[in-house]
């Protein structure tokens, strides 16, 4: 998958450039970088838990976690507020 | 009941509140796709069923109360259920009443929760004694069930012609999997193949987005604009009773009652009909749309709390959307709950009454106050803060997890594979119930295909 990202790489952020998934908008090669991310931290998490059940699950499961606070640090919202200051 | 499970139920509803109110409020976020995935994690974990209950009902509770924020906000649903409240709440939010939205919705959602649980209850005692009847013709009532469903949704002939070829699909997957060894013979794929059909119209589309004269010409947005009213909410009346006017209370209990007693039918269909036929007669825009925004979310609640008890109490077969869709690892998590053994089976009454009553009771104490208390930063924090992507990016990874788990990489594969034909199936029209519904009788379709 991760090939196929170059040709959007030197676009800019505030362009017309984000899709629309699931009712939200993304962008691509973020999207992308966001599943590789929770991916690999997920199935990290499931290879290296105690083989003993229900433990991989629950490395798993932490990994998973682990991958969306990365990508929730890492990638912006596309989301604008307008017509309003925004509160802490 | 003993004090340590009594706080264990009370710990976990806590967090399942927490949790949901966040994912409840973020965009776009369907019911099925975030529930089930962790219900399924919780069961596999070998949790208590009667904690897993616990957590349920406080997951759907709060992440009812809290879907319909956005919609009060920023005119976006938080999740399916809150489509159609969209236009009330943009009625009530051109008049500046943003907050007041807020303290209906939320009120109307705490009379649903009251309303539905002793009516589903009683309504589910009312119907053990035809239970046997019921339970006896099990796959062939799935069967009878996908094709009603069918029948009655918007693009019928192409529902019912999706399943016997989508019945030969999964069924198809497991004989290769018994055949290959990489899953025991006998042993039904199940939990994957559930969510690659929850995710399926999510890997259509990064199907799509590989395909590079596809990916140019799809439409391209700037950023989504979210308009907030500058206005306070301010002065905390909390109690449901007098934020809703009579008129609001007494028909809020009505269509929770009957929301709860035809908990077979779509919740979302349902809603909007009800919600209709409640409000046609009332011509002030403003009192009408606050009627309607309270008696939706009233009977959102009470749809998906009954959807998921009668079944669970009177039946032990998830026979409703609900249970079919979020409900689902509640009836069958194989291996540790099959349609022969789950809560059904092994919870007693007073567990099913102490589990709703404890996850409905904290949900409603933490989601209520929250939310009519803290709309506003709710919203903001989750708007500003979760970007879309890593909503993606973590259920993708659960279902992968999950697929593995089942059936290593083969089964990988095969999800993909599932996902992507039943994407293509329900952007040409085929709902989720029908496909559901459908993977429930494939192993009884096809040996009736066999024998014809």
């Amino acid at each position: 998958m991760s090939h196929h990202k170059k040709g959007h790489q030197n676009t800019q952020d505030h362009e017309k450039e984000n899709i629309e998934v699931w009712e939200d908008l993304v962008h691509i090669k973020d999207l992308l970088l966001a599943l590789l991310i929770c991916s690999v931290t997920t199935l990290s998490g499931y290879f290296i838990a105690p083989s003993e059940p229900p433990k991989p699950l629950f490395f798993g499961l932490f990994g998973a976690l682990i991958g969306f606070l990365i990508t929730s640090i890492i990638i912006q919202p596309k989301r604008t507020f307008n017509g309003t200051k925004e509160e802490k | 009941m003993d004090i340590t499970l009594l706080l264990q139920m009370v710990g976990i509803a806590m967090l399942a509140a927490i949790i949901y109110t966040i994912i409840g409020v973020a965009p776009g976020t369907d019911e099925t796709a975030t529930i089930a995935p962790v219900i399924l994690v919780l069961v596999l974990s070998g949790l208590e069923p009667i904690l897993v209950l616990t957590f349920f009902m406080s997951a759907i509770v709060s992440s009812k109360l809290t879907d319909s924020i956005p919609v009060a906000l920023a005119g976006i649903p938080g999740g399916v259920m809150a489509t159609p409240q969209v236009e009330h709440a943009l009625i009530l939010k051109k008049h500046g009443l943003t907050d007041v939205t807020i303290r209906k919705m939320a009120s109307g959602s705490v009379i649903g929760t009251l309303v539905s649980v002793p009516v589903s209850l009683l309504f589910a005692h009312a119907l053990i004694p035809f239970a046997d009847v019921i339970k006896e013709y099990g796959s062939s009532l799935f069967f009878a069930g996908a094709i009603i469903l069918a029948l009655i949704s918007k693009n019928r002939w192409v529902a019912l012609v999706s399943i016997l070829p989508f019945a030969l699909l999964i069924e198809g997957l497991r004989h290769l999997y018994w055949d290959t060894g990489v899953v025991p013979a006998g042993t039904n794929v199940f939990i994957s193949f559930f969510l690659g059909i929850t995710i399926g119209p999510m890997i259509v589309t990064l199907f799509g987005l590989l395909n590079k004269e596809k990916r140019d010409r799809l439409e391209r947005f700037g950023k989504k604009d979210i308009y907030f009213k500058q206005e306070k909410i301010d002065g905390i009346k909390a109690n449901p009773f007098t934020i809703l006017t009579k008129k609001e209370i007494g028909f809020s209990s009505l269509s929770s009652a009957i929301g709860s007693i035809a908990f077979i039918l779509s919740p979302v269909g349902l809603t909007t009909f009800l919600g209709e036929v409640f409000t046609s007669r009332i011509k002030d825009p403003v009192k009408k749309a606050s009627l309607a925004i309270a008696s939706m979310d009233a009977l959102a609640n009470a749809t998906y709390i009954s959807g998921v008890l009668i079944p669970l109490i009177a039946l032990g077969i998830p026979l409703s959307p609900t249970a079919m869709g979020p409900g689902n690892p509640l009836f069958n998590a194989p291996p540790v709950f099959t349609i022969d053994h789950n809560l059904h089976h092994i919870l007693s009454n007073g567990d099913f009454i102490s589990a709703t009553l404890v996850g409905a009771i904290v949900a409603l104490a933490i989601t209520y106050f929250l939310t009519i208390k803290y709309s506003r930063q709710i919203c903001i924090f989750v708007f500003k803060r979760i970007p879309h992507e890593a909503m993606l990016g973590l259920f993708f990874s659960l279902v992968l997890l999950l697929a593995f788990m089942d059936g290593g990489w083969m089964n990988v594969a095969g999800v993909f594979l599932v996902g992507f034909v039943a994407g293509t199936l329900h952007r040409t029209g085929v709902n989720y119930g029908v496909q559901f519904m459908t993977l429930y009788s494939a192993p009884w379709i096809i040996s009736l295909l066999a024998n014809l």
